[in-house]
């Protein structure tokens, strides 16, 4: 993908929008619709390679990526011994909701964190 | 319908196990992870049939694609004295006819070759860059440092045989056997 294809960068930079939109839409209504905190992340991280195809610019850090998953991952494991540890999910019904979208954005922020880093490292830095 | 796709399916892999380039093979993966996401789609998953769409048909593609384009950049140093660099006496023409044959070398298998010439010192190339093949002139040869894990090095010697015989003779060194050496 050393050429740049001028065609391919003007689709691609009116259609990511509507990717992002799709993948945030896909995350917080994962509860009740098909879709929820895996897709989504992986649509999102869709976004990051639309951009790599638009204009292949190494201007993301990598190590602060890294950082937000890792983040992702406390507050995940977190939020759930918290939720359950507080017996809220046996007290209150109207909490679930709340509870599986903060969970589903989490787990969306921590797989689009995941998979750009995968992409990245390897168009950017593996080759012979 | 379900039918049809999978009989579609079988097909689709049938092609991609067949099919003589590389570059094909990856497309019709692309369109089998399509098809089998529609597949999950009719047996009432969703779920399954958004993420299979996503990763097998998107991203998974894309990567090989990279993939495909990495393989194919076939990176060679070749290391200059410093005298050489001075009078330009690296255009000389036993040095070009070598480099000529490789870059043919290239051409052949569909690689896109890289030629960097380089002053630096034989173990710096080793360590800090990535390379196929180090070129070094010495009195009376010409030595072709091969990286061990290089998959085009049987085929590179088959094709330097039957090239012309060359004004200063070559020989080939896996890098692993100089690493044996050394170990010694």
């Amino acid at each position: 993908m050393t050429e740049h294809s001028t065609l391919l960068s003007k689709t691609l930079g009116s259609v990511f929008p509507f990717i992002l939109i799709f993948g945030i839409y896909m995350i917080t209504n994962g509860h009740v619709t098909p879709g929820g905190g895996f897709q989504g992340g992986a649509v999102l991280a869709a976004v990051f390679i639309c951009k790599y195809l638009v204009i292949p610019l190494k201007d993301i850090s990598l190590y602060k990526v890294q950082w937000v998953e890792k983040l992702a991952l406390i507050f995940i494991i977190l939020l759930a011994i918290g939720f359950i540890a507080t017996g809220l999910n046996v007290r209150f019904d109207f909490f679930t909701p709340y509870y599986m979208i903060l969970m589903n954005i989490l787990i969306g922020l921590k797989v689009a964190c995941g998979m750009t880093i995968i992409f990245y490292r390897f168009a950017y830095y593996e080759s012979r | 319908m379900l039918e049809l796709t999978l009989l579609l399916l079988i097909v689709l892999s049938i092609a991609a196990l067949q099919t003589r380039s590389l570059r094909n093979a990856v497309i019709y993966l692309g369109v089998f992870s399509l098809a089998i996401s529609f597949v999950y789609l009719l047996y009432h998953a969703p779920d399954v049939a958004i993420a299979e769409a996503v990763i097998g048909s998107t991203i998974a593609t894309i990567l090989y694609l990279v993939a495909l384009q990495k393989y194919k950049i076939f990176t060679i140093y070749y290391r200059l004295q410093d005298s050489e660099v001075e009078d330009t006496h690296y255009f000389s023409r036993y040095k070009l006819q070598l480099v000529k044959s490789l870059e043919k070398f290239c051409t052949k298998q569909e690689l896109e070759a890289q030629i960097i010439y380089s002053l630096e010192e034989l173990d710096d190339i080793l360590t800090k860059h990535q390379y196929a093949l180090i070129i070094e002139e010495h009195e009376a040869f010409i030595s072709i440092y091969a990286h061990h894990e290089n998959y085009m090095l049987d085929k590179l010697e088959f094709f330097l045989d039957n090239e012309p015989a060359f004004i200063r003779p070559y020989r080939i060194v896996k890098m692993e056997e100089i690493e044996g050496e050394v170990m010694e």
